[in-house]
């Protein structure tokens, strides 16, 4: 009876000391987030109010910051422009990056693996060192001004990351899979659409998650390419569509940031680990 | 082999697969890295469409600019100092979270949150929580009785003093990045087969051993990419500083991304600004390079 209490006790000790541990880093990660929560439901005169404690309400939650942010700005378009935005990028990016990463991974092409390295790269190359020239691009092509802009600037990122993420993937079905199919009778597209494309919509899922939350981090080119108040994404919109002159409405602010910031952060979340698995580039199994 | 017997058609197929992704990649990363060089050497403005050659004019106008040599040591400054901290917070979370123990997902999957959020909306938490007056921040310091009550000399403004608006844009950039150490981090050590090890422990090995010979080694390259990413990436960020102070008070806090971005977007002097960014591409080369040699190792 005593040997297994020692040890439980031993286990109760160790978990107290990790969860000791990590709290202070919880605290670090999650409280700007709950500071956006409760600040989001506060009544304006409450945000201001020192003598109090701040961290809860001292006045009734409120609604009325989303109302504001319904009804008083272009809120409403910004979230229609973010989803059309990366419905399109994700479409792009999977017309070109699923095709390229299959006949990376699977044709044996002469260079392919340097012309793989060189795709990964341009994902490196900043968007700082873009933008200027991709503004003049975008002027040319008569798309300043609206968010079919970042339509087309945002695939340079998104296609470099998606290709080598299905390269990797493709490189795990089984090769006999094909030639099965090619002895049934089906050409290589046929090979490709009809049974490797079928066992691959995982992949093809993740890469579309990523076309997604992958656009949402941008700022710079939102910022850059789109300046009419009802063209902008959320992520551009929100920052410098809702503080007028020098007043910040905090609550409409961070009502809005939250409504979509926590969505693509919960998506994100689930598919980090591959995210980190893409950029170190497959050697974590 | 039907591929062998193919190999002519199956080139064919190959790179008409290839073409798409390789065409949108040349045309809009590549072809505009080339614009930028000859924006770079030109007097291209928004308002005018005709560009003229100009030589090195921009990169020496850049050379004697005061703002550009700030803006040059805060970015250095907020590289290096922005990697220790990330790299000493990442490193003992990365030890914590290698632990088992209960509820491990959900701790892990909160404390990553800070990485996932889009960076642009939450900066602007980060905003609020320095407000000059309202911070919360403040509000417990000064209840802790660290520093005096708002108006003081001792309130800091975060955002509004010299001294402080580039360790409060830091700051951010630690916050957002610190899981992303951590994960990579924990990458590495979970790649590391423990069969390895214990073998290593039957033949006697110590610990330091052990840790020297197979842990470090196994661990480095994913640890090194890692890290060049982050350096690229925080490096050629503007949105941090963008969105907290523009760059002041001052320039204090102006760091090369956002010294472009005002000079080639907002003045409008296209050539000006793709000559100052270029200035970050000594910088980065390096990094780039080590990213460059770290995947060729390797096997494909």
């Amino acid at each position: 009876m005593a040997a297994p209490r020692t040890t439980r006790q031993k286990e109760v000790r160790r978990h107290l000391l990790v969860y000791a541990g990590l709290t202070p880093f919880l605290v670090i990660a999650v409280f700007p987030i709950y500071w956006m929560v409760i600040t989001a439901f506060k009544q304006e005169p409450d945000l201001y109010r020192m003598e109090n404690i701040p961290f809860w309400f001292n006045m009734a939650p409120t609604l009325k910051n989303f109302n504001i942010l319904f009804y008083q700005t272009n809120y409403g378009s910004w979230i229609v422009n973010t989803m059309m935005i990366a419905t399109w990028v994700a479409i792009i990016t999977l017309l070109t990056a699923v095709p390229a990463g299959y006949a990376l991974a699977r044709l044996r092409l002469p260079g392919a693996e340097n012309i793989g390295i060189a795709i990964f790269m341009t994902y490196l190359v900043p968007g700082i060192i873009l933008f200027l020239p991709l503004s003049r691009v975008v002027a040319t092509l008569g798309l300043q001004d609206s968010w079919w802009a970042l339509v087309l600037v945002y695939p340079t990122f998104t296609v470099p990351f998606c290709t080598w993420l299905m390269m990797g993937f493709f490189k795990t079905v089984p090769m006999e899979m094909e030639e099965a199919a090619r002895v049934d009778g089906c050409g290589q597209l046929g090979a490709f659409i009809r049974v490797v494309l079928p066992v691959s919509v995982p992949g093809v899922l993740t890469a579309v998650i990523f076309a997604f939350t992958l656009s949402m981090q941008d700022f710079l080119y939102g910022l850059a390419f789109v300046s009419p108040g009802d063209q902008k994404p959320v992520p551009v919109g929100v920052p410098t569509e809702l503080i007028r002159g020098d007043v910040y409405f905090w609550g409409s602010l961070m009502g809005a940031a939250l409504l979509v910031g926590l969505p693509v952060a919960i998506l994100y979340n689930f598919f980090l680990d591959r995210f980190i698995q893409g950029i170190t580039g497959g050697v974590v199994k | 082999m039907w591929w062998q017997s193919h190999s002519a058609q199956r080139k064919t197929f190959g790179y008409t697969l290839l073409a798409p992704a390789a065409l949108y990649v040349l045309l809009l990363v590549g072809a505009p890295f080339l614009f930028s060089l000859w924006l770079a050497v030109s007097d291209a403005n928004v308002g005018d469409p005709v560009a003229h050659f100009v030589g090195l004019e921009n990169f020496r106008a850049a050379w004697e600019m005061d703002t550009f040599w700030i803006a040059f040591r805060n970015s250095v400054v907020f590289l290096v100092v922005a990697a220790i901290f990330k790299g000493l917070l990442g490193t003992s979370l990365a030890f914590l979270l290698l632990q088992n123990f209960r509820g491990k997902k959900l701790i892990r999957g909160l404390v990553v949150i800070p990485f996932t959020l889009p960076i642009a909306i939450s900066v602007l938490s980060w905003k609020w929580m320095y407000d000059s007056q309202f911070s919360v921040i403040n509000w417990v310091l000064s209840r802790a009785g660290l520093i005096g009550s708002y108006g003081s000399e001792s309130w800091p403004v975060w955002l509004g003093q010299p001294h402080l608006a580039l360790a409060a844009c830091i700051a951010v950039n630690v916050w957002r990045t610190f899981p992303f150490s951590a994960i990579v981090l924990l990458a590495g050590f979970t790649a590391i087969p423990l069969e390895v090890l214990d073998a290593a422990k039957v033949d006697g090995c110590t610990f330091f051993q052990r840790f020297r010979h197979i842990v470090t080694p196994m661990i480095f390259p994913i640890l090194m990419i890692g890290f060049l990413f982050d350096t690229v990436f925080t490096l050629s960020d503007l949105s941090v500083v963008y969105l907290l102070t523009q760059g002041g008070p001052a320039n204090a806090s102006k760091i090369l991304p956002v010294l472009a971005y005002q000079i080639g977007i907002q003045a409008g002097n296209l050539g000006r600004g793709a000559a100052i960014a270029l200035f970050l591409v000594p910088l980065l080369l390096p990094a780039l390079i080590l990213v460059l040699r770290n995947i060729k190792r390797r096997e494909w």
